[in-house]
């Protein structure tokens, strides 16, 4: 019987040894689906998520903390690296100006 | 003579009159780590010349057409034989830095292997030096000054490297 690991819950139902046709029982669907969710082919919507977390005798729980300044800058930086160079010249001279 | 407080920082027309006077040239500083993704901000461009007898001598003309004065008030010489470390320009269209051999380097030839050349618009498509060169430059700096500058380089050439981008071209 294969043990489930699900791609967004996997960590969980691998701790709660679910087989994925026992998790699509516990939450009505069926053991293809639960496949597709493991192998990260589709992603489960929240709602899903939380239903499956809850299914493996868990529950999400949710902590909101002040962005670190690094990631901060990490994500000002992604930002940039996703625009042309063209692109971070013009919004040099842009910050220039302003 | 070019006054840099109330001059607007054109990088276009530096660029395009280094071109136009078919000058070999690699951008380095920060214009360059800008333009390789890092956020900074500067009135200036610094350049590595080849520094190759007729190089220096179109170098010196476009230089002419841009009216570049040092800001130290001297004369502004080239000669390949004695050239300063670092030249600082004041030029119409902003701030330029002549930097024939870069710490850290060994100058254009040791720079070009590694620069690519970026399209910034307006038909300009400099040779930028490499994020790793950038980095080098830096570190070979030790300035305290550029301590921030090198941290926020070393994320872009990580975040690049988990986008799966090769950056060491």
């Amino acid at each position: 019987m294969r043990r489930t690991r699900c791609g967004t819950s996997g960590g969980i139902a691998r701790r709660a040894e679910l087989s994925q046709a026992e998790l699509g029982a516990r939450v009505g669907r069926d053991r293809a689906q639960i496949a597709r969710w493991e192998s990260d082919a589709v992603q489960p919507a929240f709602e899903t998520l939380v239903e499956l977390v809850e299914a493996c005798g868990f529950e999400l729980d949710f902590v909101l903390r002040p962005l670190e300044p690094g990631r901060t800058r990490d994500t000002r930086i992604a930002k940039n690296l996703v625009r042309s160079p063209e692109d971070r010249v013009r919004k040099l001279l842009r910050r220039l100006r302003d | 003579m070019a006054d840099s407080a109330r001059t607007r920082f054109d990088p276009y027309a530096v660029l395009k009159t280094l071109d136009r006077h078919r000058v070999t040239y690699i951008v380095i500083g920060a214009f360059a780590r800008v333009i390789q993704g890092s956020e900074e901000l500067t009135r200036g461009i610094d350049i590595v010349p080849s520094t190759r007898p007729e190089n220096l001598r179109r170098l010196k003309e476009a230089l002419g057409e841009l009216n570049a004065q040092r800001d130290d008030g001297r004369k502004l010489r080239f000669d390949e034989h004695s050239l300063e470390p670092m030249i600082p320009l004041r030029t119409d269209a902003g701030e330029l830095k002549i930097v024939p051999e870069p710490e850290g380097t060994r100058g254009y030839d040791d720079l070009r292997r590694a620069a690519t050349r970026e399209p910034l618009g307006q038909g300009v498509r400099p040779s930028v030096a490499s994020l790793g060169d950038l980095a080098r430059m830096l570190g070979a700096r030790g300035r305290e000054i550029d301590l921030e500058n090198l941290r926020m380089l070393r994320r872009v050439i990580a975040l690049e490297r988990s986008r799966g981008i090769s950056w060491e071209r």
